[in-house]
């Protein structure tokens, strides 16, 4: 699928596949790479190099300044895939860098499932076994 | 689509004014194409908040010898005041951490000539903006009342944006900036509560309510009364960002963009009416009420940062008093509020009394030190409460009381 891309740039990875509204802060504990959103089924699952797929972001002034924490220590994602940008998840691929695209040619919630490959090349999302 | 940068502008992008400028550029323009900005606008000033990886603020600031525009910096946040944390009870491990941490941005803050303001209410202590300036603020209040109160335009920016933003001096022309984004669109009325008998945490009890119906909606108010003070309308406004994520709250006849009703709503429609009457209030405060025989450990005050005239008040509390043993008492105010207040008289009362004031942040955001053998804490904001039971996972019980009663119940 194709896809806007917000920051560009190559990864790939497996994906993890989030039906919430995401955060860095709140949803995320840099020292340990995974998520902490209470009563989820993902709670506890490692976001480290995986390419993050979510409908959109949510706020938390500070969430860009996790996000980088986590970069520092190796457990922030390689890429985020979402239906729709949101301000904070922008600025917080925006702060490590990492290839972030929304309004892609299908819903990547719907399409993708947690597991599969994901190679992102530039506006290219390529899903693989 | 892609922005259209000024010649100056594109300079910065390049790597003309060195790579902490550019690398700021490239975040702005690419958060900026994402949201839809044409171009860019020039700021009339910045807060920032003094909490970024330093890692980070050095890799954004390389190069850079001066901050973009005017720079004030927000509140020490986890309520980690440098000068105070042992005074406040804050553990020496929590301090063997930050201390290093704030020794390295306050080198990086000195060189580029960062305001060392700390506090959440910039307003107060010389950041006072212009109706219709394009700012880039940090802090969910502050960002509410200079939009609100001032009319000056500032958008949620999140802290790495807010950070380029000062460094650079420019914003993405986006959300808030445009006149059309600034209207009303939830209508708050009063139903069968008598606007003059309002307490300060009735208010904060409304507006506690407000944010969490509003969510990330403009609000407009109608039917306070003009006599409502400076310290009441930021009473009301502050729990609004909490509950919800409300950053601009019209209060016709009492804001600058609201000299009428029709004129909050840009003469649209409001989507939702919000009718706020005595259940929302006592609903509200039900959720930090201090039940029989609990006994409080802690009393916070300043959420947001006490004014002159509320330190006058809290000094008259605790005139010739002293707080019990063992209990804790937190108050948040600007450094340079300290200090007039000490010209008062007011700095010594409260101190003799065992209180500290601390230019910190009293919500403790985002990594609460509250001391272990704090269980219940008092505070007559619902910002406060709001944050500290939730970063404290359940830890800590937070009450809201009035100023007086939350000082009269650690009194010895």
């Amino acid at each position: 699928m194709k896809g806007r891309v917000i920051n560009g740039g190559n990864a790939s990875g497996e994906a993890l596949v989030l039906d919430v509204p995401f955060s860095f802060i709140g949803d995320f504990d840099p020292e340990t790479g995974n998520i902490t959103i209470l009563n989820h089924p993902l709670f506890g699952k490692s976001l480290a190099n995986k390419i993050l797929v979510c409908p959109t972001g949510k706020g938390g002034t500070i969430a860009p300044f996790i996000a980088y924490q986590a970069k520092k220590k190796g457990n922030a994602p390689a890429a985020i895939l979402c239906k729709k940008v949101e301000p904070i998840l922008c600025e917080s691929a925006l702060a490590i860098d990492i290839p972030i695209l929304d309004s892609l040619s299908e819903d990547p919630v719907e399409h993708i499932k947690t597991g599969q490959f994901i190679s992102i090349e530039n506006d290219e999302v390529s899903v693989g076994e | 689509m892609t922005m259209i940068l000024t010649k100056e502008e594109e300079a910065m992008a390049s790597g003309k004014h060195g790579p902490g400028i550019a690398k700021c550029m490239s975040i702005l323009k690419k958060f900026g194409e994402a949201l839809g900005a044409e171009k860019m606008v020039k700021l009339s000033s910045a807060h920032t908040m003094p909490k970024e990886p330093p890692e980070l603020l050095k890799e954004m600031t390389e190069g850079v010898n001066q901050t973009g525009t005017f720079t004030t910096l927000h509140a020490l946040m986890s309520a980690f005041d440098p000068h105070l944390w042992r005074k406040m009870g804050i553990s020496e491990g929590f301090a063997s951490k930050e201390l290093p941490l704030h020794e390295q941005r306050l080198a990086i803050y000195r060189r580029l000539g960062f305001y060392e303001t700390y506090t959440c209410l910039p307003m107060l202590v010389g950041n006072l903006p212009r109706r219709g300036d394009f700012i880039s603020w940090i802090g969910s209040c502050a960002q509410l009342f200079v939009n609100s109160l001032l009319g000056a335009r500032t958008n949620r920016d999140g802290g790495v944006v807010n950070l380029a933003a000062a460094m650079t001096g420019r914003a993405p022309y986006r959300g808030l900036f445009l006149d059309e984004n600034r209207y009303g669109q939830v209508l708050v009325e009063l139903d069968g509560l008598d606007p003059y008998q309002l307490t300060y945490t009735d208010l904060g009890a409304i507006g506690y309510y407000v944010g969490g119906k509003a969510q990330d909606r403009n609000v407009v108010i109608n039917g306070l009364p003009k006599e409502l003070d400076m310290s009441q309308l930021l009473g009301l406004m502050a729990p609004l960002p909490a509950s919800g994520s409300v950053c601009l709250c019209h209060m016709v006849g009492l804001t600058p963009e609201a000299s009428s009703l029709e004129e909050a709503f840009g003469h649209r429609k409001a989507t939702e009416v919000i009718k706020v009457g005595k259940e929302a209030i006592s609903e509200t405060k039900a959720l930090h009420a201090l039940h029989q025989h609990e006994k409080i450990d802690m009393v916070v005050l300043g959420c947001p940062h006490c004014t002159i005239q509320e330190l006058k008040k809290i000094a008259s509390f605790l005139d010739g008093k002293k707080i019990g043993d063992g209990r804790r008492l937190w108050i948040g105010s600007p450094y340079q509020l300290y200090y007039l207040a000490q010209t008062m008289g007011y700095s010594q009362m409260i101190e003799n009394a065992g209180g500290v004031i601390s230019s910190s942040c009293m919500a403790t955001i985002p990594d609460s030190p509250i001391p272990d053998d704090v269980k219940i804490i008092a505070t007559n904001s619902f910002k406060a409460s709001h944050y500290i039971s939730r970063l404290t996972k359940g830890r800590v019980k937070v009450v809201v009381q009035e100023m007086d009663e939350c000082i009269h119940s650690i009194l010895s």
